[in-house]
């Protein structure tokens, strides 16, 4: 059986894909036009590639339809119930870092730890006649940060697939947890992020399906091992 | 009603809350999501059911009754006081064991004598539970208004006393608030020059207008959530708050008075003896207690504890939490006093409510074994 690596399918994390996968000694030729979602690594017929967006990859590693992918770590995070068990992340690659943060109105000055925002999400209802709005594309994770981590359990998650920063201020959500690179888009949008309000620091990652059958398979671990080497390089 | 998929006690039951005054209420096993996700907040998403309506309105397995059932008071406009009787399969998301359950209770709404209705309720539990189950159970009894009139008497800022009562009944929260108020550590400094000067001057009113005039610069609107005065009122608060140092001798006491489990026949002699060698002043809150511990009067009381740091972290508890365990420490019944869940709800005024919920899959592995 060949061994299934998918990769990002547009933009620079294809790119950045593509030119570790090369590093590592697998140069990948994009079966017929630059477009196709199929390719190969020259020489290795028992290697398949499959070009899929970066959400695809963390489901299919999720039901196990391929054996590697490459995304970003808060898709994994995010879109698989008990990541753990599922895949196993073989390498941190160095790009797209991103955090996904927990942000508040610059102007709450008295809110700058995740305990004062425990606070007030505690009073907000006698106050407001409401519970406190978190929008975010992030349920699991915010679930689980503001939820399981720091006890906080009196908010509403509204759903935001984009631009949330601006849900603030236009009244659709008291805070937000959303992915931020250089915290530029928070500045302009007069938000903050709590102290502690770090929920993930996520990169681009070789990520491993835990399939059955990888132990005993000699290329899973020599395409671990020769991406972890460009890498490091 | 369907004759099968039912507890085989179904019948024996029925008559035994019917007994207890309880009229029979039936609420849909398809609810609306907001309610529960807005009462018990959003961490009860992974632990229900959830599907949409055609049109896109959250829907839900019922998790409980409580809530169903008080909402169709509240949309039945009915007159209180009432006590509803339930029954019927509730469904909860569990990585293992069953996923659905039966459940039955009364929930006794609008009762002004609160000593009274909360006894009454745990007479009730234990009474169908021992019409089920005979003797041997045991009742635990919790009490949020003591916790909380002890900690006000300790003298803590409000702030404080927010944040402890918010905690009580999740012992891990509790414990770590205890030890940051042993070992207070200093605020953050504030990024807003202006705003710190107004802070160390205790300038209040001129720190909201601060507040209130950066709003305007940044869009901010006032009316959106919070207002300049509730963000000046907690920055002050918390400054406080970081100043705030819990004696070690209060800190003993509060200690002390979270770890009393005793016989409930003496809870309110010890509590008083409690309040009296540490000048507690918790007299009003001892009180109501007395109060629900005499009115239990021929009720089982044997049988029954106080436990001081037995509560429910939900925020529209507000006194009495009870619960019933067979031998094996399995717990058969819940119940409390939810003083503050029929306005959360919408109802138009406040209204006294408590009530409980038997196990009935509890109960029959329990019966099985007798």
């Amino acid at each position: 059986m060949n061994v299934t690596v998918a990769l990002p399918s547009k933009g620079r994390m294809k790119e950045e894909a593509l030119a570790i996968f090369e590093r590592a000694g697998f140069p990948i030729a994009q079966s017929g036009s630059e477009r196709s979602y199929r390719g190969r690594v020259e020489g290795r017929e028992d290697i398949e590639i499959a070009f899929l967006s970066a959400s695809e990859i963390a489901r299919e590693l999720g039901r196990g339809g391929v054996d590697f992918g490459i995304t970003g770590e808060d898709l994994i995070r995010e879109g698989l119930a008990d990541s753990e068990t599922r895949v196993a992340i073989e390498a941190r690659l160095g790009f797209g870092r991103a955090d996904v943060v927990v942000a508040v109105p610059d102007i709450w000055l008295d809110v700058t730890t995740m305990a004062d925002l425990g606070d007030v999400a505690a009073d907000f209802r006698a106050r407001t006649g409401r519970r406190l709005a978190v929008a975010t594309k992030y349920w699991r994770l915010t679930q689980q940060f503001l939820s399981a981590t720091h006890g906080i359990q009196l908010y509403r998650i509204v759903e935001s697939l984009g631009a949330t920063e601006g849900a603030p201020a236009a009244g659709q959500a008291d805070i937000i947890v959303d992915i931020t690179s250089t915290g530029s888009t928070l500045k302009a949008n007069h938000l903050r992020v709590l102290s502690d309000g770090v929920v993930l620091r996520s990169e681009a990652c070789l990520v491993r399906a835990r399939c059955d059958g990888h132990a005993e398979d000699a290329r899973v671990k020599e395409i671990a091992e020769a991406v972890r080497g460009a890498v490091a390089r | 009603m369907p004759l099968i998929d039912q507890p085989p006690f179904a019948d024996e039951l029925q008559a035994a809350l019917a007994a207890r005054g309880g009229e029979a209420v039936s609420v849909p096993m398809i609810q609306p999501a907001e309610p529960f996700l807005d009462t018990a907040g959003e961490d009860l998403r992974r632990r229900i059911f959830m599907t949409e309506s055609e049109t896109g309105a959250s829907l839900c397995l019922r998790p409980e009754f409580t809530i169903p059932v008080c909402r169709r008071h509240i949309e039945a406009a009915a007159g209180t006081p009432r006590r509803y009787a339930y029954g019927g399969p509730v469904f909860r998301q569990r990585r293992e064991g069953p996923r659905e359950f039966f459940q039955a209770g009364i929930e006794d709404l609008g009762d002004p004598e609160r000593a009274k209705a909360d006894a009454r309720v745990i007479g009730d539990a234990v009474a169908v539970l021992e019409t089920l189950l005979g003797d041997g159970l045991s009742t635990t009894i919790g009490d949020q208004a003591v916790f909380e009139a002890v900690v006000a008497a300790l003298g803590l800022p409000r702030g404080w006393q927010k944040r402890l009562v918010h905690a009580f009944g999740n012992p891990v929260a509790l414990a770590a608030m205890l030890e940051s108020l042993a070992d207070p550590q200093p605020a953050d400094d504030l990024a807003d020059a202006r705003a710190a000067e107004l802070v160390a001057s205790g300038e209040e009113a001129a720190l909201a207008r601060h507040v209130g005039a950066r709003m305007e610069e940044t869009g901010y609107s006032p009316h959106a959530g919070r207002t300049p005065e509730a963000i000046a009122h907690r920055l002050m608060e918390k400054t406080e708050l970081a100043r705030t140092r819990l004696e070690p001798s209060a800190l003993a006491v509060l200690q002390e008075f979270l770890s009393f489990d005793v016989p409930l026949a003496g809870a309110p002699s010890e509590l008083a003896r409690f309040a009296e060698r540490t000048g507690l002043a918790i007299g009003e809150a001892l009180k109501d207690f007395s109060a629900r511990v005499a009115a239990l009067g021929h009720a089982p009381i044997a049988a029954m504890h106080y436990r001081a740091a037995f509560g429910r972290p939900l925020d529209y508890y507000t006194g009495l939490v009870f619960e019933v365990t067979d031998e094996d420490g399995a717990v058969l019944a819940g119940g409390g006093r939810y003083d503050r869940l029929m306005t959360m709800l919408g109802a138009a005024e406040p209204i006294p409510a408590v009530g409980f919920a038997l196990w009935l899959d509890r109960i029959e592995r329990a019966r099985a074994k007798r």
